[in-house]
């Protein structure tokens, strides 16, 4: 298990330099601009790519089958992958958390309700994206999961239009932030962690 | 112990079917597996590594099912066509996955293969030729204490000097009597130098599996004109030219008044697979 994650991080080191950098500039405009969510949340979302973007690289050099002649179960290569996923997380989710909190801190507007709402947000998004793609990715290999993400993402989008116009406007201004944010929240992790165990299950029964 | 025992090994695809496979492999001994493109040489090799799961059959890999292969990992080296290092990593990296994969890495091994193969430790492996990637992929099947090499087509692609180093590498490894290899590849010329044992795979089917010299002592070769082979009994195979005729017979059953030529592993492959079509 250590080898597949010191091939990783080797990997990570060559291929995804521009996502430290654009994870970097992203948090230090976040730092400058608090009107924008979208600067805050990118990084979160950009790294939790990460491990798709290698597993495309696995690929794509036949290291996809190499590895299953080594003394390597599945389950440890999928493990792998979700643990590079969320030790990356981990530190973009730490940067921005502690760049968010000085920037509050010197505006003299920290709240630490807000912050701590902020925080599970960013920890959502991390946990989602790589939640969601790679299932599809053990499953069906890099080519087919995208295909089958993007298809995912639009009935999810879909869904989720027509549920909001079918619930009212009162009973949507009666949830309160602060209330469902960390039952979302343990609902995000329990989604990495049923995701983790779908792609094993996948891997296991993909022929490579 | 047999290093490697298949028997009945079947697997269908929609478009193609391995069909009752069974071979053995004793410890020390090469075999080579010979087929066309699409015979069914790299479905076998990834039915033993356990990468596929087959319909029915068994393989037993020193002696132990390999359903339970990660076990068996450690004692098995395996090299396929494409190697599969990541291009960024360079061989020096390598060194340090595989000190975390294989229990048994030799570093000072793989150290000494890296120096006499010329391959240079800091480049990486998108840079190397062909033959450097092929050859890096060698170095680390011998660094782990493999008992067993499995080579799925190492020599194709390879030009005659770096084959003929590679070929020199697997020597090499059978040096130690415990030491196996089966290889897979369409170069004939490759495997009968090296190999003690001989499996022709046709259209997913074996068509023989014997001992390399026992099948260069048993069949000979005679060229003769169309008109002759009317004189010829008990042919094995034939294939006649405008120019005359070739046949195969075995040695037992040689005609007298034809001048019987030894036959080489390639004549005789090529002469099977035309004949099973």
């Amino acid at each position: 298990m250590k080898g597949l994650l010191l091939k990783d991080l080797y990997m990570m080191k060559k291929y995804c330099r521009a996502y430290l950098i654009i994870a970097v500039v992203f948090i230090a405009v976040s730092f400058a601009s608090s009107e924008n969510l979208f600067f805050i949340f990118y990084p979160c979302l950009l790294c939790g790519m990460i491990p798709v973007n290698l597993l495309g690289y696995d690929e794509r050099s036949k290291w996809v089958q190499y590895s299953q002649t080594m003394p390597y179960t599945k389950a440890q290569i999928v493990s792998g992958k979700y643990l590079i996923g969320l030790g990356t997380q981990i530190v973009v989710l730490l940067f921005t958390g502690i760049s968010q909190a000085i920037r509050m801190s010197v505006n003299g507007t920290f709240v630490l309700s807000e912050y701590l709402v902020l925080l599970m947000l960013l920890l959502i998004m991390a946990l989602l994206a790589s939640s969601i793609t790679l299932p599809f990715m053990f499953k069906l290999g890099v080519e087919k999961g995208r295909m089958a993400y993007y298809i995912m993402i639009g009935i999810v989008c879909a869904g989720s239009i027509i549920a909001s116009n079918l619930f009212s406007e009162s009973f949507r201004t009666e949830i309160s932030p602060n209330g469902i944010l960390p039952v979302i929240c343990i609902m995000g992790i329990g989604l990495y962690a049923l995701s983790w165990y779908l792609s094993i299950v996948f891997y296991k029964k993909r022929e490579l | 112990m047999n290093a490697l025992e298949i028997n009945n090994l079947c697997r269908s695809f929609p478009d193609f079917r391995l069909d009752n496979i069974s071979f053995t492999l004793p410890s020390g001994c090469i075999m080579g597996l010979i087929g066309e493109n699409g015979a069914g040489k790299s479905t076998t090799i990834k039915l033993i590594l356990d990468m596929i799961r087959k319909d029915s059959g068994t393989v037993t890999i020193f002696g132990k099912d390999n359903t339970n292969i990660n076990l068996l990992k450690e004692d098995i080296g395996v090299v396929m066509d494409e190697v599969g290092i990541p291009e960024c990593l360079t061989a020096k990296q390598v060194a340090k996955i595989m000190k975390y994969t294989f229990r048994n890495w030799d570093n000072t091994e793989y150290t000494r293969l890296l120096h006499r193969l010329s391959i240079p430790d800091n480049k990486p492996f998108k840079d190397f030729s062909r033959g450097m990637k092929m050859k890096l992929g060698i170095a680390i099947a011998k660094s782990h204490g493999a008992k067993l090499l499995i080579l799925d087509e190492p020599t194709s692609g390879l030009d005659p000097v770096v084959r003929d180093e590679v070929v020199e590498m697997f020597y090499d490894f059978t040096r130690d009597e415990d030491h196996s290899i089966l290889i897979s590849s369409h170069i004939v010329s490759d495997l009968e130098k090296l190999c003690d044992y001989i499996a022709f795979l046709h259209q997913g089917k074996l068509l023989l599996c014997e001992e390399k010299d026992e099948l260069l002592s048993e069949y000979g070769i005679i060229h003769c004109t169309v008109d002759q082979l009317s004189d010829i009994k008990k042919i094995k195979y034939k294939k006649e030219t405008p120019y005359g005729a070739e046949i195969i017979v075995s040695r037992n059953d040689a005609p007298e008044g034809f001048k019987l030529s030894p036959i080489s592993i390639e004549e005789l492959f090529v002469f099977m697979v035309k004949e099973a079509r």
